[in-house]
């Protein structure tokens, strides 16, 4: 993979591509766009499991960033105002779809998630790394409350408190999504492992 | 601690190692630290689904177009640029004249519309030199614009083709706007903007958008 500060930088560092952009430099603009595309879309494509939607919102959530640039001023790192301008951007859509950015099933479900009793039987994943491609997969079949928590925790890193303000929850509800996300995924993989054996 | 017990704990106790309770009986149930390894090793391989993905290179493409619209993008300070002809000449080789012919024609058309008819430049004098200089940039321009781009950077080829057909089916319906209302200074206003569009399209994939 082609490292976007040597492919088109030429020596430009981040924090002067931030200011030739403020002037309005195409060329920084594109710079930045290279540094991060990868990231958002990658976010964007996760979260919605779609491709047309996510080039969609990686396209809002650079020109967000874009038009707003001349006022960022540093006091965050550049990479942390970015993501969390695509989360807002996802989420937002998100829930213009009307789909629940929590599950709709937290407050119905019970211990339904408790595990059966074939889970201490030989566990497949145990016998070797997960697949990224299956794992991906798996990710997309997920109820998109669940999928946003798993992405938002496990794939990009944040803290169930900071989830819990992006998605508007409770920290403990993010736990609980997280947890039954993992477990759906489990139980995908098991499936399709088991599929690919047959 | 029972295994149901443990696993009524589990989302709590997982990502933060619980309570000595918790571990203990992790240490001794063969099912409840199969099951925690399984759920630990899917979320340490979710990692690897962090900026796998590469978007479409015309996401960049739309990008740019709306921060030229927007005037995001600005053009360089005259002292600064350099005459674009003998760049465009090393660039581009024999097809050297097609772009700023095509940028300058797309321009000039928007300039003849948005002149309100005079004495001496009548509506429909006007009207025909339009509908000239937009068939002089049209397909055929177009066309060799995209063997270009074909040859030069074909990756990019489907995001040109994609925005030239946007910005021909926007002029085509503007213009069917004035034709229907000559005078009608929106749909002219419309029509400008689709023109001054192509333009940019054209001024991209000379200025930058190609290696």
């Amino acid at each position: 993979m082609t490292d976007p500060r040597q492919a088109q930088g030429a020596g430009l560092s981040e924090a002067q591509a931030i200011e030739r952009a403020k002037q309005g430099d195409a060329e920084a603009f594109e710079f930045l766009y290279n540094l991060h595309k990868r990231r958002v879309y990658s976010l964007c494509l996760r979260m919605t499991a779609n491709t047309a939607e996510a080039e969609d919102l990686t396209q809002e959530a650079f020109l967000q960033l874009f038009r707003k640039i001349g006022t960022f001023r540093g006091e965050s790192a550049f990479s942390t105002w970015l993501h969390r301008m695509a989360v807002n951007v996802v989420l937002m859509h998100l829930r213009k779809k009307g789909l629940p950015v929590v599950s709709l099933e937290e407050a119905t479900e019970g211990d339904e998630e408790t595990p059966k009793k074939d889970f201490g039987a030989d566990d497949p994943i145990l016998s070797g790394s997960v697949d990224r491609l299956r794992l991906q997969n798996a990710v997309s079949r997920l109820p998109p409350g669940y999928r946003s928590i798993f992405v938002l925790h496990d794939v990009e890193g944040y803290e169930h408190n900071e989830i819990a303000t992006m998605v508007g929850c409770s920290i403990g509800n993010s736990k609980s999504q997280l947890h039954k996300a993992r477990m759906k995924l489990r139980e995908f993989l098991k499936t399709s492992r088991a599929e690919k054996a047959g | 601690m029972t295994c149901a017990e443990f696993q009524r704990e589990l989302p709590d106790s997982i990502d933060e190692g619980g309570t000595a309770e918790f571990q203990s009986h992790l240490k001794v149930c063969a099912s409840c630290s199969g099951l925690v390894a399984s759920l630990e090793s899917i979320a340490q391989e979710a990692r690897l689904l962090q900026a796998s993905e590469e978007p479409n290179p015309r996401v960049w493409n739309s990008i740019e177009i709306i921060l030229r619209q927007e005037k995001l993008i600005r053009q360089p300070d005259s002292g600064t640029r350099h005459s674009i002809l003998p760049a465009f000449r090393q660039k581009w080789g024999v097809m050297a004249w097609l772009v700023p012919v095509a940028a300058a024609l797309l321009v000039g058309v928007g300039f003849l519309l948005y002149q309100h008819p005079t004495a001496g430049q009548p509506a429909a004098r006007q009207q025909a030199s339009l509908k000239a200089a937009a068939k002089f940039a049209g397909d055929q321009s177009d066309e060799q614009l995209l063997q270009e781009v074909s040859a030069r950077a074909p990756m990019m080829r489907a995001a040109y083709e994609s925005n030239l057909k946007d910005v021909n089916d926007y002029i085509r319906d503007a213009q069917e706007s004035v034709n229907a209302n000559p005078n009608d200074e929106e749909a002219q206003q419309a029509l400008m903007d689709a023109y001054g569009q192509k333009s940019m399209i054209y001024e991209m994939a000379l200025d930058r958008s190609l290696p």
